[in-house]
């Protein structure tokens, strides 16, 4: 198939403006990363742009050495591993069902689904609701909340809707069971919205701080984010009488630092996941 | 029929949530008991003797908690005998750990003594949540007692709803005013300046640091003075006119005899438009108004800002910072209040900070017992140096042979949660807070901090709106927000709405509760001018 | 929602008797074992604390629980409509929900479209992981970056005194207040967009290019008439799912965008909640705009969701 010189000028157009969006879109985190590296000094001036001010490593010394990061980051990413798992599982077997036009229920179903997505319950009912299922202070509370996403749900179930019915029933005719056609045929021809899913939750759970900030209160189970914001808590007007540091880190570039270390995972696993993506990783036709 | 249906559904609903509540929470406690944070009797080591336990809530910008047996445990256990357990909470602010502590409420687990914020005291009291403590103090708390003055027991007393003159609070004191302008001193010098008196004076040295650059680098760069968004920390301006403010937040005071809110007076208007013609002629930084504190902080670290307007007793902070920035030793000094022609200006003065304490109501003898002896260790006087030091080898190390503060580390520092030399704070105490933590580099930095505060007394005048609880604001959120005054003293500012726009800021001030709360205000105040 | 039942069942296609139903049960009785678990995570973690929604109607105190507090019926909603400035923040709540809809919500499908045309694989893997950082990056952060680059050393004022214009601080004009939150938005979050739109562009059949291309179309004519359209379903899904949420901005991004200047057009229900609501801690008060907002959204995905249908067989979630 050769590329007319048309084709060939519109996709290096296009490649062209998303190289630039591409820079812009890099812009935040060039900040966050010249902050984490520049001095106190140029923090206390506030002269810090796009480009470390008065090299150091300071601030990335004092956050790597801390016990408690690492805890917690190892703490972050079990509970997102296991709940990324979970919740995929869960998810596809609701979602299945409810793609089928034949499972009655399944309008009913998706407004139940939907309606908790508009109308989210206020915080003390909320807090005392899963206190009372005993998860304060207790680890599961960092993944059974996330484990079903009503967004997800809806994304999962359009997806299924697409897969070809005629695999299906040929499946059936083999004797294939329900449960066995979701495990066995569709999964894993559903690597695409899988891996989106997937991805979706992983950063849920990756970034949460709510639910954490309500139900953990052990600084010992304290999740990355949580670490992150006991960084950034100061910057208050209090009439604190200390005494003078003589450090080259200020709050500003430690928490600088923190959330470029937890953004490093999230960065490194797309290209990862991008294999997942291929073109044509469903089988058969779409149904156009 | 329907509507019956419904009605048995949620309340069937409610009950369910309320029993899982219920039991979740009985389950929860015997959890946190095992672990020990919340208050209960507990066994101590050798001694034999039964310590109390009892679980503080304070604000922490980020310190370890402070866990049962750990160090600072200990440490205040040897003091005074009791324990003292103090969670992570999450500051943000106030936001966090405001909303934590409603939880908790909610969840029937208050802590036994924690700092209430953002005047969420008053509904404490109104529900009974609260220790009362008018005939516990003086008998089982006397130095908190005696070292908190009469007239502010008396304000306190004016908070309890039942008019009954009952104290339920703790305050957080001050006996000198905190903050004032505080000007370069040696900027000044090399200007051949000296310290501005009058209106005028001080236009010709806002003008001078503008244009004949005293940072000396050739630059025209000075940023004469200004302050942050919201028209905060730049009070002094305001206050050249006689009005009452506090960290930018407009207060109540006596204006034409009777209890107003400065920001409606006409007091206010001439202020707003004196700052708007600086804005003009650029004598205030054009950004004032965008300034986050990172953003202002930069600047005066900057070498670049004149006058700013914070703690007279933290000059030290900035002062270093700007060497250790530019290697420029600044001299921070302590400005006068100047008068604008046909007012009086003053340094606002408050004596009561804030509610620095509340207990929970609790018939338990032995918490209250336990939390008396705390309160009393609080207040004595001779206590204050040793609570601040902390614990040694944490907190504070032995230079020869002089215990001092070390610099903060919140990856191993415990929260100090008992800081008395803080919270109520004399000339005296402070200046001694001070000398503890100069260091030789330093001591060129705090020996200016503490000449200036001590100046401090001399210019404060003390509001007639001192204490007056957030009560008087029930109802109209907004205008304990300030929202509308914020809105129009930015724009008046800026120059985008005329000066003349103040008149309808007032008409919709008062129509929108303003009158009403005043009215709650001026009754307030009758009540303790008796 | 219609009020009859027998209506109601019409339109949701379920059949009147209730024998059909038991007969799906016995023939797919593994589909609704399959969606047992998802009903009761829905039930216990949603459901149930929603039912505390009543505190709407009540003077909820912490104190007293939902059991005691008093009940006042609308008070809390008469008191939101009465405000002063509710038709402000009313009107810029519509306002910035429509932008979010009609300006930002297209662009990562335009942006996985185009990055779908990237030829080089690893160029284009660097793109899209470019394109997606900033949604990690809190609103604080993107905030502050935007207050610097508009301020007066900052970026936009060096370019504007290149040109020999004078300094001007935008952050604090309300006539800039609407397109930077737009181009904010699509800036931190239009990247993060794409990841579903690329998933379903995946999903496409090759062997449809191909014959496309063999016939004669350009790239542009592919994207026009065989990507987009098959795109259609997702686009449908994800449009129907934010716009219940219509007039729920982002909280975050607001609050860090807006300065007391800028109040007449950014004031949002968040943060006149956020001010009023939750730093008095008047939960009641908080839960009413709360419900007032869901209300509306509810009215929003109903409509839409039966112009989705009308649009394309099974284009609607139900």
């Amino acid at each position: 198939m050769t590329e007319s010189i048309k084709d060939k000028a519109f996709q290096g157009a296009i490649t062209f403006i998303l190289c630039i969006l591409g820079i812009i879109a890099l812009i935040p985190l060039l900040t966050v990363i010249a902050r984490s590296f520049s001095s106190k000094a140029a923090a206390d001036m506030n002269i810090i742009n796009l480009w470390p001010v008065g090299f150091t490593l300071a601030s990335w010394k004092y956050i790597l050495s801390d016990p408690g990061l690492w805890k917690a980051f190892f703490i972050s990413l079990s509970t997102t591993i296991i709940g990324t798992v979970l919740a995929l599982a869960v998810t596809s077997l609701m979602a299945y069902p409810l793609s089928k036009s034949n499972f009655k229920l399944g309008q009913i179903l998706m407004l139940y689904v939907i309606m908790t997505m508009i109308f989210k319950a206020p915080v003390v009912p909320y807090f005392l609701t899963v206190k009372g299922m005993g998860l304060f202070n207790n680890p599961l509370v960092l993944i059974l909340p996330h484990i079903l996403s009503a967004y997800n749900l809806a994304i999962m179930r359009t997806f299924f809707k697409q897969f070809p019915a005629e695999v299906e029933e040929a499946a059936m005719i083999d004797g294939c069971g329900y449960f066995q056609m979701l495990y066995k045929i569709v999964i894993p021809s559903s690597k695409a919205v899988l891996t989106t899913v997937g991805l979706f939750y992983a950063v849920t759970m990756w970034n949460q701080f709510q639910h954490p900030i309500m139900f953990i209160q052990k600084t010992g189970l304290f999740p990355l984010q949580l670490k992150i914001r006991q960084l950034i808590n100061g910057g208050s007007d209090f009439a604190n009488i200390a005494a003078v540091a003589n450090v080259n880190y200020t709050e500003s570039t430690l928490s600088a630092a923190t959330v470029v270390f937890a953004i490093i995972p999230i960065i490194a696993i797309y290209p990862w996941l991008q294999k997942y993506f291929a073109k044509g990783a469903m089988l058969g036709s779409v149904k156009g | 029929m329907k509507r019956n249906k419904t009605m048995a559904l949620v309340l069937a609903g409610v009950m369910a949530a309320s029993a899982l509540a219920g039991c979740g929470s009985k389950g929860v406690t015997a959890e946190t008991s095992k672990a020990g944070t919340s208050g209960k009797t507990e066994e101590s080591s050798a001694a034999g003797e039964k310590t109390v336990d009892l679980e503080v809530w304070y604000t922490n910008t980020g310190f370890l908690e402070v866990k049962k047996d750990g160090p600072l445990y200990n440490f205040y256990k040897d003091m005074f005998g009791v324990g003292i357990v103090s969670p992570y909470v999450e500051w943000n602010g106030g936001t966090t750990y405001q909303e934590q502590l409603n939880l908790k409420i909610a969840a029937g687990e208050a802590p036994d003594m924690f700092m209430p914020v953002n005047g969420m005291e008053a509904d404490l009291v109104k529900n009974g949540a609260l220790l009362d403590l008018t005939d516990l103090l003086p008998e089982k708390a006397p130095h908190l007692w005696e070292t908190v003055p009469k007239e502010v027991w008396d304000v306190i007393r004016s908070y309890d709803p039942s008019g009954q003159g009952r104290i339920y609070m703790i305050p957080s004191v001050f006996d000198y005013p905190l903050m004032s302008a505080i000007i370069r001193q040696d900027w000044l010098d090399k200007l051949n300046l000296s310290m501005p008196e009058t209106q005028e004076d001080f236009l010709n040295v806002l003008r001078a640091f503008k244009t004949q650059d005293p940072n000396g680098n050739g630059l025209a760069d000075e940023i004469p003075t200004g302050g942050r968004q919201e028209a905060r920390w730049m009070d002094y301006l305001f206050a050249m006119y006689g009005i009452s403010m506090w960290e930018g937040f407009p207060q109540w005071d006596i204006y034409n005899g009777e209890l107003t809110y400065s920001a409606v007076t006409p007091n206010m208007k001439d202020a707003l438009l004196f700052i708007r013609d600086l804005y003009k002629e650029g004598l205030i930084d054009p950004e004032t108004l965008l300034n986050d504190k990172a953003g202002w902080e930069g600047k005066i670290n900057s070498d670049k800002v004149g006058i700013y307007y914070h703690w007279a007793q933290a000059t030290y902070e900035y002062a270093t910072s700007l060497e250790s920035a530019t290697g420029v030793r600044a001299e921070w000094a302590v400005m006068p209040p100047i008068s604008a022609p046909g007012y009086e200006g003053f340094y606002t003065e408050k004596k009561i900070k804030g509610i620095q304490w509340v207990l929970k109501n609790t018939d338990d003898q032995e918490k209250i017992d336990a939390a008396m002896k705390v309160l009393d260790a609080y207040g004595n006087k001779d206590l204050w140096q040793k609570f601040f030091l902390g614990v040694e080898g944490e907190h504070s190390k032995m230079v020869d042979g002089k215990l001092m503060k070390l610099p903060e580390d919140k990856k191993t520092m415990e929260n100090l949660v008992l800081q008395p030399g803080k919270d109520i704070s004399t000339i005296d105490s402070i200046t001694q807070l001070l000398e503890s933590v100069k260091t030789d580099e330093t001591a060129w930095s705090i020996d200016q901090s503490i000449a200036n505060v001590q100046k401090m007394p001399n210019y404060g005048k003390l509001i007639a709106g001192d204490g007056m609880p957030n009560s008087v604001y029930e109802g109209y959120a907004d205008i304990m927000n300030r929202t509308l005054y914020v809105e129009y003293a930015s724009k008046i500012i800026t120059g985008e709405y005329p000066i003349e726009k103040f008149d309808e800021f007032v008409q919709k001030w008062n129509a929108s509760g303003g009158e009403a709360v005043t009215k709650a205000a001026r009754e307030w105040y009758e009540k303790t001018q008796k | 929602m219609s009020k009859k039942k027998t209506s109601a069942a019409v339109n949701m296609g379920l059949p009147k008797s209730k024998t059909s139903l038991i007969a799906n049960i016995k023939k797919f009785w593994p589909y609704y074992l399959m969606v047992m678990p998802g009903v009761l995570f829905f039930l216990l973690f949603k459901y149930i604390p929603l039912l505390g929604s009543v505190i709407a109607f009540q003077d909820f105190s912490v104190f007293k629980g939902i059991s005691d507090s008093p009940w006042v019926g609308l008070k809390h909603f008469k008191a939101l409509i009465s405000y002063p400035d509710f038709r402000r923040i009313f009107a810029n709540t519509l306002i910035l929900g429509l932008c979010k809809t009609v300006l930002i919500f297209p662009i990562p499908v335009f942006l996985s479209l185009m990055l779908n045309e990237v030829k080089n694989l690893k160029l284009k893997k660097t793109i899209q992981t470019a394109v997606y950082i900033p949604y990690f990056l809190s609103w604080v952060i993107v905030g502050g970056l935007i207050f610097d680059i508009f301020g007066m050393g900052g970026l936009f004022n060096n370019i504007r005194g290149f040109f020999g214009l004078d300094s001007i601080l935008i952050m604090q004009k309300e006539s800039w207040f609407r397109p930077i939150y737009v181009l904010s938005s699509i800036w931190k979050d239009a990247g993060w967009g794409t990841v579903v739109y690329l998933a379903a562009i995946s999903g496409i059949d090759p062997a449809l290019y191909e014959s496309a291309a063999i016939d004669g179309a350009s790239r542009f004519s592919r994207i026009k008439y065989i990507t987009f359209p098959l795109l259609i379903p997702t686009i449908l899904t994800l449009f129907l799912l934010s716009i219940g949420s219509f007039l729920e901005l982002g909280f975050e991004q607001v609050f860090n965008l807006l300065t007391p200047m800028t109040y007449s057009v950014g004031d949002i229900f968040d943060t006149y909640v956020y001010r009023v609501g939750i730093q008095q801690a008047q939960y009641s008060f908080t839960t009413a705009v709360g419900l007032f907002q869901s209300t509306i959204g509810l009215i929003l995905v109903l409509s839409f969701n039966k112009l989705a249908n009308k649009f394309s067989d099974d284009g609607g979630l139900w």
